[in-house]
């Protein structure tokens, strides 16, 4: 009697979160997949619906191609930087925490997580200027002539690798920070003992005890990362006085179709097939890093 | 608030004394909801920053005769703009007055979506004493008047006066192939030969369909446009042809043969203003941009060779009631000619209407004369005002963007037009996916 006293309040006490879940999350969702089977302009009250013609129409479509395409890119591109320059440098910090110094490494890394993204990708944008810009001046010093780094088609997607994992970087070295604050000592003292250098200590212990984190940090930066939008729009922005390559991107391509061509199912088919990527990567890095945990 | 009620005396009302009370505060409520009931706010969404003072200029001058109709103004870049009307328009949320391009109304037009304008609004703007039939039509859809035209977007060439005398031009080019000799000639260069200041500033890149447009215009001025009527409502690409391949070819000559330009100069208003560039082609309201920018720029504007393009832009209202009638008011008072007149002298946008007194402006403002004052055989054409020519134009500008980045392409038309003729089934088949495509 008791216990169904208690699964009833249980029950109770967590609906009202679920009931915001699922108006705030899985409704929308929902709505999306439906309109993805639809033909809808946003203003006409018809929506037909159209079964997989918005998909079969996707995977012939030059532009979405090309989306899909960079935004790979750019997930993967930062994904690759930020997981191991962040546990790189969360080890750096952490096993120099006698310095005086140690909170000033933390604030710096961090703060370009907190910048407001807009005027954060305005300074890049200047930063990635091939004319006035400081990073061609930098390479000129090496006898590197100057890059159109906002317009050639491989630089402006390196470009936004570069703003991008700039500004995940933080994030994920904090969460590293906490991942080695709760690293068992003795395991590392017993590693000393057995003559373990430092090097030797973070390759064989850190590591494979951090894989709980760099499978979260990995995670929350690829879904990040294949939501990017802002940063491409700030550095093509405005072109009219600083030249910038329109970087083409998924979620650009869905504002575009939605508000520019009118064409919300569309959009909205868009949008489930970029669900069902981050959804398939997501699964596969728990499962790799689950069968690896497993074996160790 | 405590002092207050400290200090006040405790009072006992009498029962004549309650109904006085009673009976004014009654009152005093009903004249606050009959004043409330006269007074209207309305809201004025524009896709033009610049023109927040006008509109404002507009408000403030309609204040005398109507003090209960309270404005305000939001002006916003036209991309978000496009969206937020989208979104206000579908969600029952949008501004009441609402100023949007033939092109862009017409989708909020075909679904009804728009109001019709009371009988003196629609007599005013069919008046031919007030607006050309070009602009009666660019207001109205299948022969009713929704819209009251306001502005146009023009082009003309801006021309740094200094430069051409260094040069020894006496006088702006007037043929597409002067414009490449110009080019050679006003482009200054380093040391190493690069460029350093560009002698035309071309669109090359950025976002939206602002390549398209820029490359429309000078396409035209080769004697051909992007899309054509093919019969009965119906269009087709026209990139392939002699115009669209020379035209591809001369941004290819200029970006890679003489190097006039390059990707990564600066460009348009801004270059031209800081002297970055010798020309560029582009609409009036730069005008008044380099007088607050720029004011001792040499420079002076005139016509293109062909003609020009023509973005007619119209005051629409959406919704009805009283708050819509506030709104037609306003868009009456917003062609009072002094408020036209302004708009032109302090902002530089071109009024829509006609018989307007423009004398005293361009002896002011000498720049202008190249957007009214122009040969009677000088053309204009506008994008075609269909459905889908946003997507057409954001499809269009992406593949030019990439045959802009493309060396291999310079010099070889046969190459340009197999390109061209690629993009050309691209616009087909989004004009034949809405059933738009002529023969």
């Amino acid at each position: 009697m008791l216990k169904r006293r208690r699964l009833i309040f249980s029950l109770l006490a967590i609906a009202p979160v679920i009931a915001i879940f699922a108006y705030v999350r899985m409704f929308p969702i929902g709505e999306i997949l439906r309109l993805s089977l639809h033909k809808w302009d946003i203003l006409s009250k018809n929506k037909p619906f159209i079964g997989l013609a918005n998909f079969q129409e996707l995977f012939g479509d030059r532009l979405f191609q090309e989306a899909l395409f960079n935004t790979s890119i750019i997930a993967f591109g930062v994904l690759l930087i930020t997981v191991p320059l962040a546990m790189v440098l969360a080890a750096l910090i952490f096993y120099r925490t006698r310095s005086r110094f140690a909170g000033f490494y933390e604030t710096t890394i961090f703060i370009p997580h907190v910048v407001s993204l807009v005027p954060a990708a305005m300074a890049w944008k200047w930063i990635f200027d091939a004319r006035l810009g400081p990073l061609n001046a930098l390479l000129s010093n090496f006898g590197i002539e100057p890059q159109a780094w906002l317009f050639d088609p491989t630089l402006s997607l390196i470009s936004v690798i570069i703003l991008c994992s700039w500004q995940a970087l933080g994030y994920a070295v904090l969460i590293y920070l906490v991942g080695f604050k709760n690293l068992s000592k003795s395991l590392y003292e017993a590693a000393k003992l057995d003559g373990a250098s430092g090097f030797q200590s973070f390759w064989h212990l850190s590591i494979p005890l951090l894989k709980p984190i760099t499978l979260y940090v990995g995670v929350a930066t690829l879904v990040s990362a294949f939501n990017v939008y802002a940063q491409v729009y700030v550095l093509a922005s405005d072109a009219q006085g600083a030249p910038g390559r329109q970087v083409r991107v998924l979620v650009l391509d869905m504002l575009e179709n939605t508000f520019r061509n009118y064409r919300v199912g569309y959009a909205a088919s868009e949008a489930v097939v970029l669900l069902v990527i981050v959804l398939i990567l997501t699964f596969i890095q728990f499962s790799m890093l689950r069968e690896k945990g497993t074996r160790s | 608030m405590k002092r207050l009620i400290a200090g006040t005396a405790p009072i006992a009302f009498s029962a004549a004394g309650r109904a006085a009370l009673l009976t004014s505060v009654v009152g005093a409520g009903l004249l606050a909801a009959t004043a409330g009931a006269n007074a209207q706010s309305i809201r004025v969404w524009s896709g033009y920053p610049e023109l927040a003072p006008f509109y404002e200029h507009v408000a403030e001058g309609m204040k005398a005769e109507y003090p209960d109709i309270n404005v305000t103004v939001e002006a916003i870049a036209l991309r978000e703009h496009e969206r937020r009307v989208a979104l206000g328009i579908t969600s029952g949320e949008s501004a009441e007055l609402l100023e949007l391009a033939t092109s862009i109304a017409a989708r909020y037009l075909e679904n009804d979506l728009l109001a019709t304008p009371p009988a003196d609004v629609s007599a005013f703007v069919s008046d031919p004493a007030n607006f050309g039939a070009y602009f009666v039509d660019a207001a109205s859809y299948d022969g009713t008047v929704y819209g009251v035209p306001l502005f146009r977007g023009q082009s003309a060439l801006y021309y740094n006066t200094d430069m051409l005398a260094a040069a020894g031009l006496d006088g702006p080019p007037t043929t597409m192939e002067e414009f490449d000799t110009y080019s050679e000639a006003l482009t200054q260069r380093d040391g190493s030969g690069n460029p350093t200041v560009s002698g035309w500033s071309l669109r090359l890149s950025g976002g939206g369909a602002g390549i398209t447009e820029k490359f429309w215009i000078n396409m035209f001025q080769h004697g051909g446009e992007i899309i054509v009527p093919a019969g009965e409502g119906k269009w087709k690409a026209n990139l392939a042809s002699d115009a669209g391949v020379a035209a591809l070819s001369q941004y290819l000559h200029n970006l890679y043969t003489t190097k006039t330009v390059t990707v990564e100069m600066p460009a348009d208003a801004e270059a031209f203003e800081r002297e970055q560039t010798a020309m560029f082609i582009r609409e009036s309201w730069v005008i008044g941009d380099i007088a607050s920018k720029a004011p001792d720029l040499g420079y002076a504007t005139t016509t293109l060779p062909r003609g020009s393009i023509v973005n007619p832009v119209q005051l629409y209202v959406a919704g009805e009631g009283e708050q819509a009638e506030a709104a037609w008011k306003f868009a009456m008072a917003s062609q009072e000619p002094e408020n036209l007149l302004w708009l032109l002298d302090n902002i530089g946008w071109l009024p829509n209407r006609a018989g307007l007194d423009y004398s005293e402006i361009l002896a002011k403002t000498p720049a202008l004369d190249a957007f009214v004052s122009y040969p009677d055989t000088y053309e204009f054409f506008s994008t075609p005002a269909i459905g889908p020519i946003d997507e057409v134009m954001t499809r269009t500008a992406a593949a030019l963007q990439a045959a802009f980045g493309n060396a291999d392409l310079a010099g070889d038309d046969a190459a340009i037009r197999t390109y061209l003729e690629g993009v050309d089934s691209e616009i087909n088949s989004v004009l034949s996916r809405e059933g738009l495509l002529g023969e």
